[in-house]
């Protein structure tokens, strides 16, 4: 468990996954972009407001795959005390809160077209939104944290309650009547959206998913590089 | 055997979870009604609508329901939800979605008459996305 | 036409925000990683 403990050890791996991954996504977004831009057919009710999807089918799994990696972080932070736990959570989180914020904007301009409106207070976008200020909340408490020089466990605790959120966003459009349409696309393997319109998804999908791996492994390095130069000023100091 | 640390956190934490989620799966269920975004015919059927106060009304346009009047801006349509029927009529423009056989939410108050008097029509867009000429094979079908 | 306004405005918003948290997060992790070096050769 504690094998990449040593940041050292998890620098030496994150230092070339950066570019890759970074590489990798920009390749696949460009592809994905594209081909949703340009190749695809529109839809038959929404038109051409159809191709929002490629950006914002993403960017809401983002929003919620964030909060669940810093779900993942504050336990082994709770549970194991890995040294790295605090900092992926803190560096999860601004990555985290653009894209659950890109989900409302890009929801919300394919709103007005198809709805006929901006914002509505259902289930799915009322939900949604709580996410997004969820990580205000944790990235203000999480660097507050940092300042005193804590541990980082009262972080860890409210990405665990806050963890309460994903399910209740996933199951909204089930569990009560929404504006916002039932899912798609299921785990099981179904999709209600043709394939001729399907196919950009999975590129723009892989493409932010390893984009937003890219930023918080920067952001991971940035708070390890900021740990060492406290600690050698220390150093420096007592000497 | 002394019981770790390390496994009593786990299990603290386990426990915490499964309080939390039962105890907002509870608060979920319980909300359900209030919850809900919209009524739907059946439930003005089962009384449950109070009429006059606002409240919003989803379900699909029946085919062949929808009638413009005279004056040209005001409409009147039927909305199911495949067990009730309930009459909607509407002054104002409509979203370039809302057709016959599509979902609608309307946002108004019900009459004592049980028809439906909406002040604003909002489209409700359903998860089936497909290319025009797919959609006009379907319905040829 | 109007349909495609939608389609740019959502695009540019996208675009413009995964620049901002790129570059945001490329000089974070550049200042902090040079101001470590930085200090590790004065000494």
């Amino acid at each position: 468990m504690h094998g990449y403990a040593n940041p050292a050890r998890f620098l030496k791996i994150a230092r070339p996954a950066t570019g890759w991954l970074l590489g990798i996504g920009l390749v696949l977004l460009l592809a994905g972009v594209i081909g949703g831009l340009v190749f695809t057919p529109p839809d038959y009710l929404q038109g051409e407001t159809v191709r929002i999807l490629y950006i914002h089918v993403p960017s809401a799994w983002l929003g919620m795959a964030g909060w669940a990696s810093i779900a993942a972080a504050s336990i082994s932070q709770i549970v194991w005390r890995h040294p790295l736990a605090a900092v992926a959570g803190r560096a999860l989180a601004p990555a985290g809160a653009t894209f659950a914020a890109l989900c409302l904007a890009t929801g919300s301009i394919w709103g007005r077209p198809t709805w006929g409106t901006w914002w509505e207070w259902d289930g799915r976008l009322t939900s949604m939104l709580i996410l997004f200020f969820l990580y205000l909340g944790y990235i203000a408490l999480a660097s507050a944290e940092r300042e005193r020089g804590g541990e980082g466990r009262m972080a860890a605790i409210f990405g665990l309650v806050g963890a309460i959120n994903l399910p209740i966003i996933h199951y909204s459009v089930l569990w009560w009547r929404t504006l916002h349409q039932g899912q798609s696309i299921s785990v099981a393997g179904g999709s209600t959206i043709a394939p001729e319109i399907l196919w950009p998804l999975p590129l723009t999908m892989l493409g932010f998913t390893a984009v937003f791996a890219a930023v918080s492994l920067m952001l991971m390095r940035a708070d390890l590089a900021r740990t060492k130069l406290e600690a050698r000023l220390r150093r420096s100091a007592a000497e | 055997m002394m019981v770790r640390p390390k496994h009593q956190r786990l299990v603290l934490v386990t426990l915490a979870v499964a309080a939390v989620l039962g105890a907002v799966l509870l608060a979920m269920w319980g909300l359900q009604d209030r919850a809900a975004y919209f009524v739907t015919p059946s439930d003005i059927a089962a009384g449950k609508a109070e009429p006059d106060t606002a409240m919003r009304l989803g379900g699909m346009v029946v085919e062949g329901s929808l009638v413009r009047e005279r004056d040209g801006v005001s409409i009147r349509f039927d909305v199911s939800d495949g067990k009730a029927v309930t009459p909607v009529a509407y002054r104002g423009i409509t979203p370039d979605l809302f057709r016959e056989g599509s979902g609608v939410v309307a946002e108004g108050r019900l009459q004592p008459s049980g028809l439906f008097v909406a002040d604003h029509i909002l489209a409700k867009h359903d998860e089936r996305y497909m290319p025009p000429q797919m959609a006009n094979e379907v319905a040829a079908r | 036409m109007n349909q495609w306004s939608f389609v740019i405005a959502a695009y540019a918003v996208v675009g413009l925000g995964v620049a901002g948290l790129l570059a945001f997060a490329f000089v974070t992790m550049r200042r902090a990683e040079r101001a470590a070096d930085a200090v590790r050769r004065r000494r």
